[in-house]
């Protein structure tokens, strides 16, 4: 399944753009889906423990299970204010 | 809306909070300073994941005056491109005594400074730029 990933903040940067097309296997989680973003940079791999994720309008844990073809917002540590 | 890509408009945020019980009213504006770790600052610019920093900040409102007993709180935050002085934030608390509405500002500035999905990017007078380390919120994290 194709799920896309859309890269906020730093990560947007470190990742060389704002969103990335990822081909995970049916079932995979969220975490998979880190796992293969970690696999395709040094440096974004490092800022990923303190990312959150999202979708839609929540904050969703690392064991959720993806479907083929959602957005998943990749968060980094928050600077507003 | 509570992101907002052009000037923050404080005097919108006053009338909306008019409010005849209200005997105090406090105003908190972030705004851009020219430094940061001993480097010059010259602008920055301020992004945000809208669906959920929409939701959290109304959420950090609500909570506020629940919490504090207020008649009203209001957070609207910035996006884009920002100079030097220029309001980042700002937090409106309307309550009956000024204790409770100092408290409740505070907090509310607070909570979107640690919950909100916004970054900050600086631009140093030396040419460089850097996104300023923030707070973690994965924390936050619930089950789905």
């Amino acid at each position: 399944m194709d799920v896309l990933i859309d890269c906020y903040g730093v990560t947007e940067r470190l990742a060389g753009g704002p969103a990335h097309a990822l081909r995970l296997p049916a079932g995979a989680s969220i975490a998979d889906a880190l796992a293969a973003l970690a696999a395709r940079s040094v440096d974004l791999a490092r800022v990923l423990p303190g990312c959150a994720c999202a979708i839609g309008d929540a904050i969703v844990p690392r064991t959720r299970a993806l479907a083929g073809g959602e957005r998943i917002a990749l968060l980094p540590p928050v600077s507003g204010g | 809306m509570r992101l907002a890509g052009t000037p923050l408009d404080l005097d919108a945020l006053i009338e909306e909070t008019l409010d005849p019980r209200s005997g105090a009213l406090v105003v908190f504006s972030g705004t851009v300073r020219n430094h940061h770790e001993g480097r010059d600052v010259v602008t920055l610019s301020y992004s945000a994941y809208a669906p959920l920093a929409e939701k959290l900040i109304r959420e950090i409102e609500l909570e506020t005056v629940a919490r504090f007993g207020v008649h009203h709180c209001r957070v609207v935050h910035r996006t884009g491109a920002l100079g030097i002085g220029e309001a980042a934030i700002y937090a409106v608390v309307r309550a009956a005594h000024r204790r409770e509405a100092f408290a409740a500002a505070q907090y509310a500035v607070d909570r979107v400074k640690h919950a909100v999905p916004i970054w900050k990017e600086e631009f140093y007078a030396d040419g460089g730029s850097a996104f300023v380390s923030g707070c973690c919120i994965a924390h936050e994290e619930k089950a789905a």
